[in-house]
């Protein structure tokens, strides 16, 4: 019989010791279980510099009248801008919500396979497409086509097509994921779609596509490009819906230009310190979410 | 009941695209009876009960011919509504299917659909969780989140789901396949005593479970009906060879 190497087939031998291709092999996967930790923490880097260098930049000089001063005449104030950013994110996360759960519960319920099939792969194309492109495609339909000018209702309606496919998507994976013993016993009941619908999949999905609003909400906040083509900036605070706004998105880009010494840089960053605290604000929502919602459906996806 | 029977189906047909998945089936179920349908994987034990309360028409491409007639009303009528034969003819599948709601609300689930009152839905409730063997273990907290329940009890209460609506016929899909021994002896003892009441008609592929609870025994093997009679003659005194083969166990 021939000698069986240590730790392969048929070795009898248990010690860690002994055969140079078993040390190797130790070694390898101690070195892989050291090196991988630390290229997540490569990978973290960049965002904790881009932490640093924008609270750098931004803190120095902020203040609360930054934050809350509306009058005209102080040029170094956000208020108005943050203002508007919460104006456009309000109306587009309305109409993105409404044509996504509407357009993801139809796709997950209620339209045969074949078209459904479609429908994903234009939310999947919305999705990969360029965020000027949106802007040009709300520029000419909203902008010229309807008529509504570059004001708030046109900026945020275009907004709302660039958050739309991550909220059509979440809502249909949502009421697709419920399991599909659960929809039977339903419909075995008696229950008609409708009733399904709100009184099974909706309590089931809910959790899921409220992640999806705020995580759309994260996407559409940071978002420029759509915004600039649609939407002339003001410098009141709307009290209409076609009137024109500011965001704070826009005052990044026309701040960060401004010569030295004018304070024009330090807004720059004071909008993005702001942005970056929403951001990451939306984020721990959808968390705080997923915990509390994943305690009570514990048990229901086997 | 003037001896006709609840349930009568006739010459019933289902095909898929490709092929015949049960094959002119004819029986039928009289008042409080248990019939068991047994029969090796693949035969079409499933696919038949959910023919009977038009659950197959949830997978699309499945073709349905023949009769089955409810109280002497063939369910496939173009004029007749599935949902409401589904309200009538109760369903309880494989895997527990609780909802994620509550013990109460989970039973009240096809009242709410039609809206009884709230005192109607009380006594129902009650009544149902009594006659599915769960009262005693779930009377004193029926708020609390049927997700907490064991598997046993869980596929008790979806037993007291279907009966809540006072149905004459409950469907059982291999009810107990998900659930450990003593779990499946107490779903067993609930369907022996609702088969005093009820047309039960019990999927099981196992023949054991077919001869402690059964009263007739319907054999099915490739989409046809092979045999049927009482489950002593069947068990013990099969006509066809092919039934003999399988109760002894030389396949399936």
């Amino acid at each position: 019989m021939a000698v069986a190497s240590v730790g392969g087939l048929g070795s009898e031998n248990l010690l860690r010791e002994g055969g140079l291709a078993l040390q190797w092999r130790i070694g390898f996967d101690k070195w892989i279980g050291r090196l991988l930790p630390l290229l997540y923490v490569v990978a973290l880097l960049p965002i904790a510099d881009m932490i640093y260098w924008i609270a750098v930049h931004a803190l120095p000089t902020l203040t609360w009248a930054t934050l809350t001063d509306t009058s005209v005449t102080n040029t170094h104030s956000l208020a108005v801008p943050i203002v508007g950013t919460f104006y456009i994110m309000v109306v587009a996360t309305v109409v993105a919500v409404l044509l996504g759960l509407f357009g993801g519960i139809a796709t997950a319920e209620f339209l045969p396979e074949s078209v459904a099939g479609y429908a994903r792969t234009a939310a999947n194309l919305l999705a990969g497409t360029p965020s000027v492109v949106i802007g040009y495609f709300g520029y000419f339909a909203f902008v010229l086509y309807f008529g509504w000018g570059l004001n708030l209702i046109a900026g945020a309606v275009t907004l709302a097509f660039f958050m739309l496919p991550y909220l059509f998507r979440t809502v249909d994976l949502a009421y697709t994921s419920v399991p599909r013993a659960i929809r039977e016993a339903a419909y075995g009941q008696g229950a008609r779609p409708t009733q399904y619908l709100l009184r099974v999949a909706t309590p089931i999905a809910f959790p899921q596509v409220l992640n999806g609003v705020f995580l759309a909400m994260a996407i559409g906040v940071g978002e420029t490009a759509p915004l600039f083509l649609t939407l002339q900036q003001g410098i009141l605070i709307p009290t209409g819906l076609f009137q024109p706004a500011s965001f704070l998105t826009g005052q990044i880009w026309e701040n960060y230009t401004q010569p030295q010494g004018s304070g024009g840089l330090a807004l720059a960053f004071q909008a993005a310190f702001i942005l970056l605290i929403v951001v990451l604000g939306l984020n721990l929502v959808v968390r705080l979410i997923s915990g509390r919602f994943r305690k009570r459906l514990e048990g229901l996806f086997q | 009941m003037n001896g006709a029977p609840v349930l009568s189906v006739k010459e019933l047909t289902v095909r898929s695209k490709d092929r015949t998945l049960l094959d002119r089936i004819s029986i039928d179920f009289d008042s409080a009876s248990l019939t068991a349908v047994i029969g090796p994987s693949g035969c079409g034990k499933t696919t038949f009960v959910r023919a009977l309360n038009r659950m197959s028409e949830i997978t699309p491409g499945l073709r349905v011919g023949g009769r089955v007639e409810y109280l002497g009303q063939n369910i496939y009528d173009p004029k007749v509504d599935p949902v409401l034969v589904r309200r009538r003819i109760g369903m309880v599948f494989q895997r527990p299917t609780v909802f994620p709601l509550s013990v109460f609300e989970n039973a009240a689930f096809g009242l709410r659909l039609v809206h009884a009152s709230e005192e109607e839905t009380d006594r129902a409730v009650t009544d149902a969780l009594q006659r599915a063997g769960l009262w005693e273990e779930v009377k004193g907290d029926l708020d609390r989140s049927a997700l907490s329940l064991s598997g046993g009890q869980q596929q008790r209460l979806c037993i007291a789901r279907a009966l809540a609506v006072q149905p004459k016929v409950l469907l059982l899909d291999e009810p107990c396949s998900a659930l450990d021994p003593g779990a499946t002896q107490r779903v067993e003892t609930t369907i022996e005593r609702l088969k005093k009441e009820i047309v039960l008609i019990l999927v099981t592929h196992n023949v054991g479970q077919a001869a402690r609870v059964s009263d007739r025994v319907a054999f099915l093997h490739s989409g046809r009906l092979i045999e049927v009679g009482t489950t002593a003659d069947i068990l013990e005194r099969p006509r066809e060879a092919l039934t003999e083969q399988f109760i002894t166990g030389r396949f399936g």
